[in-house]
C-alpha cells in the first residue's frame, strides 16, 4: 500500500514537477507569475483530441504537433502582450496573465465547449506490478515522460548556446545585456520553452483528468506551491517541492481522509512559508520583487 | 545631561567582510556630534545598527539608557530617534504634506480610532497636521505644501526628509550626509537649521557627513573611524590636528 | 505607543496656523464636491429599483453589481492603498457567506446581524492568514492567497456542516422582524455599500491610511516614520477580509443561497481582482467601475457566455498597457490635475505672507 501511494504520488508530482518548472522559468526571467501556464497545457490537451480523432494522426505525431503549437503559443503571447507591458511592476504582468488565461479559457470553450471530454487515447488499465506495488500503466509511462523532458532541459541549460544565456539572463539581464546576449530573444525563447513543456503535461494529463477549460486550475495551484519550495527560483526546489506535493497528498488521502487530499498542498504551503519564507531547498539569489 | 546614545563594540561583517570592527561612541544629550571617516569606513552601516535598520553580530546599543538591541526601526522612531537617509527615501508620489504628516505617524494613537474618525482621533490629525506646516514653514517648505515631492528639486527633497524626521517630534535626530549633493547656498541653509534645530528645539543631532567645512563648523564633538574601527575623537580643533587622521584622508580625494 | 517627548517648538506651537486657512478651505470644498457627486450616485442608486425594466431577476442582478463593487473595495484596500495582493479574497466571499448563512440557518439571526459577524469573523480570519504571510513579498503573497481560496473551496466541499454541493437554503431575509423582499434587500446592499465606501474614505484619509499608503510606496521611508510594518500589514489584511465579508453575507441572502459549487471556485477570487485592476485601485471610485465591469459583461453576453472570457482578457490587457492606473483613474484624471494645479497654486502663494 505504502510503495503503491508512493509511486502513484511520484506520478501526479512529476506533472506537478514540468508545470512547476515552466512556473519558475518565466518567474526568474521575467519577473511575471504566469497565471495561463496551466492554460497552455489545456490548449495542448484540446489540440491534442483534434489532432488524433479529427485528423486521425498517430499519438507521435500529435505529440509533436501539439508541442510545436503550444510552444509558438508561448512566443506568441510574449510578443504580443507581455513585451509591450515588460517594464511594469510584477502585478500588472501577472495580472495581464490573467487576461491571457480568460483568452484561452473562452477561445476553447468556444470552439469546443465547455462540457468535460474523454482523451482518446487510453492505457491498459491492468496495474503491473512492481515489487508489490501497484501501478498503472498510465503513471509509469508519465513518469518516463517526465524524466525524458526532465533530461532533455537540463541538456539544454547547460550544453546549449541558448540555455547557457537563459542562465545568464536569469542571474542578472543587464550584465547578460552587456555581454551581448540578446535578452528580448532569451526572455521570448524561455516562454516558448514553457510552451514547449505546457503542451508535454497537456498530452500527458489529459488521458487522467479529461479535457475542459477548467481542467488544469488544480494542477496549476499545486505547481505554484512547488515552485514556492524553490523559492520562485530554483529548479532543483521546484522538482522536489513537487514531488513532495504528489506523495503527501497521495498518503493523506490514502491514510487520513480523502477530502483532505486537495487540501495538503495549502497545509504545505502555510508550514513552509511560516517557517521559511525564502523557500525550502538553498537558494542563494533572490531579485527582491 | 548625561548620555543620549551610547554603542559599545558593535561589530558587522557582510560575508567576510569586517563592515563595523568594535565600534564605540556616545552622543552627550543635547550636542551636535560628527561622525567622518574616509569612504567605506562604515558610517552608514553604523547609522543603520543605530537606528536599528541593520541588524549585528556582536555589541549593545543604547538609547535613553535604554538597551536597544532587539528592538525594530519603528520602536526607535517611537522613543524618539529620528533620521534621513544618504538616498533620499521618501514618498514620491505623495505630496509634501502628505509626507511630513507620515513623518508624525507615532501619534496618530490607536489605529482603529483613528481610521473611525472618532473625534480625539480627529484632534490628533488636527494637531499633527498643524504640526506639520509649522515644521513645514521653518523648513521654508510652505509654498511646496500641496506639490509632490518627486517634483521637487534635489535640496528640497533633502529638506522633506528632515521635516518628515522631525514631525516624529525627535528627541534625537541622525542626519546620513544632509548636504551631500546639494549646492553652496543650499548648504549654509541647512547648517544653519542644523543648528535651529538643535538650539531652538533642543534636538540632539548626530550626522553623517564628508564636507568637511560643515562638520568642523556645526559639530560639538567629532568621532573619526576608519576600516569600521574607532581611528580618533575630539573637538573640530583636536581632529583637524589629528596626525591619524590626517593620514586616513590622505588616502584619497579630499571632498 | 510609548511616550513622544515632546520639544520646546512643538509644545509652544500648537494653535492653529492661519497661513494655511486658503488651502484648507479649498481642500474642504473639494470635500464637499465628492460629498456631493457620492449623493448623487447614492440617489441614482435609490432609483434604479423605480425603472420598469428592473425587477425580479434583474434587479438582484443590479445586487450582484453592488455586491461586487463592495468586495472589489475590500481588495482595493490591499492592492491600491496598501500595495499588497490578494489572489484569495474569494475565499473570504465564501467565509462570510456561510457565516452568515449557517447564523440564519439554525439561529435565524436578523439579516443585519448576519452582516456584521460575517464581517468580523471575515476580518478575524484575514488577520490570521495575514500572521502567516505578512512578511512575504508580492509574488508570494499572491501564491499564498491563492492557496488560501483554494482551501477555503475544499473546505467547504468537504466539511458537513457546509453540506458541500447540495448547499443551504435559507429563508427569506428578516430585518429587524420584518421580512424583506427583493426591494429591500436591494437597499440593504445600497446602504452596505454607501455605508463601505464611507469607511473606505475615512480609512484612506486617516493617519491608518497614511501609514498604509506609507509601506505601499517606500518601506524605508516607512520604517523611518515609524510605521510597525507588520501590525500594519496585518491590520490592512483584516479590513480588507472583513469588507469582502459583508459582500459574502449579501452574496449568500440575494438568492437565499450558498453552496460549494460556487464558493469553491477559485476563479471567483481573479475575477475580484480583475475587477480592482480595470477600475483603478487607488481610488475610491475604480472598484465601481470595475465591479460594473465584471457582472454587466457577461449579463449583456448572455448567451456569449465564450465570447465574454475574451472579451473579459482583451479589455484587461488593453487597460494594462494603456490605463494601468485603471479606467477610474483615466476619466477622473483631468479633474485630478485641475485639483491639484490649483491646491498647488495656491499653497504656492503662501510664499508672499511668509517672507514678510
Amino acid at each position: 500500500m505504502l510503495g503503491q501511494l508512493i509511486l502513484s504520488g511520484i506520478a501526479t508530482g512529476s506533472l506537478y514537477a514540468l508545470t512547476a518548472i515552466a512556473v519558475v522559468l518565466v518567474f526568474r526571467n521575467t519577473r511575471t507569475i504566469n497565471l495561463a501556464q496551466g492554460d497552455f497545457a489545456m490548449v495542448g490537451a484540446f489540440l491534442g483530441i483534434y489532432f488524433l480523432k479529427q485528423l486521425g494522426f498517430s499519438y507521435y505525431t500529435t505529440v509533436l504537433l501539439v508541442v510545436a503549437s503550444t510552444t509558438l503559443l508561448g512566443v506568441a503571447v510574449e510578443w504580443l502582450i507581455m513585451r509591450p507591458i515588460a517594464k511594469s511592476d510584477w502585478l500588472t504582468l501577472f495580472t495581464a496573465t490573467i487576461g491571457v488565461f480568460y483568452i484561452l479559457t473562452g477561445v476553447m470553450g468556444w470552439i469546443w465547449g465547455r462540457d468535460t471530454k474523454a482523451f482518446p487515447v487510453n492505457f491498459d488499465p491492468t496495474p503491473i506490478d512492481l515489487g508489490g506495488a501497484l501501478i498503472s500503466m498510465g503513471h509509469l509511462y508519465n513518469i518516463g515522460w517526465a524524466l525524458a523532458i526532465g533530461v532533455v532541459l537540463y541538456w539544454f541549460f547547460n550544453h546549449t548556446k541558448q540555455g547557457i544565456a537563459m542562465r545568464a539572463v536569469t542571474d542578472d539581464p543587464e550584465i547578460a545585456h552587456l555581454m551581448g546576449i540578446p535578452v528580448k530573444f532569451i526572455v521570448m525563447l524561455t516562454w516558448g520553452v514553457a510552451g514547449f513543456i505546457a503542451g508535454f503535461v497537456g498530452i500527458l494529463i489529459a488521458p487522467i483528468i479529461y479535457v475542459s477549460p477548467e481542467m488544469m486550475d488544480e494542477v496549476l495551484v499545486k505547481a505554484y506551491v512547488a515552485a514556492v519550495f524553490g523559492g520562485l527560483y530554483s529548479i532543483r526546489g521546484a522538482v522536489i517541492g513537487a514531488l513532495m506535493i504528489g506523495v503527501a497528498e497521495n498518503l493523506a488521502g490514502g491514510y487520513l481522509d480523502s477530502s483532505l487530499k486537495t487540501s495538503t498542498a495549502f497545509i504545505m504551503i502555510v508550514v513552509l512559508l511560516a517557517f521559511r519564507p525564502q523557500g525550502l531547498i538553498g537558494v542563494q539569489k533572490r531579485r527582491e520583487i | 545631561m548625561g548620555e543620549h546614545l551610547r554603542c559599545q563594540d558593535i561589530q558587522v561583517s557582510f560575508g567576510g567582510v569586517r563592515a563595523c570592527n568594535n565600534l564605540s561612541l556616545t552622543v552627550p544629550r543635547g550636542k551636535i556630534i560628527g561622525l567622518i571617516g574616509p569612504n567605506g569606513a562604515g558610517k552608514t552601516t553604523l547609522f543603520n545598527v543605530l537606528s536599528r535598520f541593520q541588524s549585528y553580530d556582536a555589541g549593545d546599543v543604547y538609547f535613553e539608557g535604554k538597551l536597544a538591541n532587539d528592538r525594530m526601526p519603528h520602536h526607535m522612531v517611537s522613543m524618539g530617534m529620528a533620521r534621513t537617509f544618504q538616498n533620499i527615501n521618501l514618498f514620491k508620489d505623495q505630496t509634501t504634506l502628505q509626507n511630513i504628516m507620515t513623518g508624525a505617524h507615532g501619534q496618530i494613537g490607536n489605529p482603529i480610532s483613528a481610521m473611525c474618525w472618532l473625534p480625539a482621533a480627529r484632534r490628533r490629525e488636527r494637531q499633527i497636521e498643524d504640526y506639520a506646516i509649522h515644521v513645514a514653514d521653518m523648513l521654508n517648505l510652505t509654498p511646496e505644501l500641496e506639490n509632490e515631492v518627486g517634483n521637487l528639486p534635489y535640496g528640497h527633497q533633502k529638506r522633506v526628509e528632515l521635516a518628515r524626521a522631525l514631525a516624529s517630534r525627535p528627541s534625537m535626530l541622525l542626519l546620513d550626509e544632509p548636504v551631500a549633493g546639494c549646492n553652496d547656498s543650499e548648504t549654509q541653509e541647512l547648517k544653519e537649521l542644523v543648528f535651529k534645530v538643535n538650539r531652538e528645539m533642543g534636538v540632539t543631532v548626530l550626522l553623517v557627513e564628508h564636507d568637511m567645512s560643515m562638520v568642523m563648523e556645526v559639530c560639538d564633538f567629532i568621532y573619526v573611524i576608519n576600516f569600521g574601527a574607532n581611528l580618533a575623537m575630539g573637538t573640530p580643533g583636536e581632529v583637524r590636528a589629528n596626525k591619524d587622521v590626517i593620514a586616513a584622508y590622505l588616502g584619497e580625494d579630499d571632498d | 505607543m510609548s511616550k513622544v517627548p515632546i520639544t520646546k517648538a512643538a509644545s509652544n506651537n500648537l494653535e492653529s496656523s492661519p497661513k494655511y486657512a486658503p488651502v484648507r478651505a479649498l481642500k474642504q470644498r473639494y470635500t464637499r464636491q465628492n460629498l456631493i457627486a457620492v449623493a448623487i450616485l447614492v440617489a441614482l442608486a435609490i432609483l434604479i429599483p423605480l425603472l420598469p425594466q428592473v425587477k425580479g431577476w434583474m434587479l438582484s442582478q443590479v445586487s450582484l453589481v453592488i455586491i461586487y463593487i463592495i468586495a472589489a473595495m475590500g481588495v482595493a484596500v490591499l492592492v491600491g492603498f496598501t500595495g499588497l495582493v490578494s489572489v484569495g479574497h474569494g475565499g473570504f466571499l465564501a467565509i462570510g457567506a456561510y457565516t452568515s448563512a449557517l447564523l440564519t440557518k439554525y439561529f435565524g439571526v436578523d439579516l443585519i446581524i448576519g452582516l456584521i459577524s460575517a464581517m468580523f469573523v471575515s476580518a478575524f480570519l484575514g488577520a490570521l492568514l495575514a500572521v502567516v504571510f505578512v512578511r512575504l513579498s508580492g509574488a508570494f503573497m499572491a501564491i499564498g492567497t491563492l492557496g488560501f481560496a483554494f482551501f477555503v473551496g475544499t473546505v467547504v466541499n468537504n466539511v458537513s456542516i457546509f453540506e458541500g454541493r447540495d448547499g443551504i437554503f435559507l429563508d427569506n431575509n428578516v430585518i429587524l422582524g420584518i421580512r424583506i423582499e427583493d426591494f429591500g434587500f436591494y437597499y440593504t446592499s445600497v446602504a452596505s455599500l454607501l455605508l463601505v465606501t464611507l469607511a473606505v474614505y475615512c480609512l484612506v484619509n486617516s493617519g491608518t491610511g497614511r501609514a498604509f499608503m506609507a509601506l505601499r510606496d517606500s518601506e524605508n521611508a516607512a520604517k523611518a516614520s515609524g510605521v510597525n510594518r507588520l501590525l500594519y500589514r496585518v491590520l490592512a489584511f483584516a479590513i480588507s477580509a472583513g469588507i469582502t465579508g459583508i459582500a459574502g453575507a449579501l452574496n449568500a441572502h440575494v438568492v437565499n443561497y450558498v453552496s460549494a459549487e460556487v464558493y469553491a471556485d477559485i476563479w471567483y477570487s481573479v475575477d475580484i481582482l480583475i475587477a480592482v485592476v480595470v477600475g483603478g485601485p487607488a481610488i475610491l471610485f475604480g472598484p465601481y467601475l470595475g465591479g460594473i465591469f465584471v457582472v454587466m459583461l457577461p449579463f449583456f453576453l448572455e448567451r456569449l457566455a465564450d465570447f465574454s472570457f475574451i472579451l473579459k482578457g482583451v479589455v484587461l490587457i488593453a487597460v494594462l498597457r494603456f490605463a494601468p492606473a485603471g479606467v477610474g483613474e483615466l476619466i477622473l484624471r483631468p479633474l485630478r490635475i485641475a485639483r491639484r494645479r490649483k491646491l498647488r497654486s495656491v499653497a504656492a502663494g503662501l510664499r508672499e505672507s511668509e517672507v514678510g
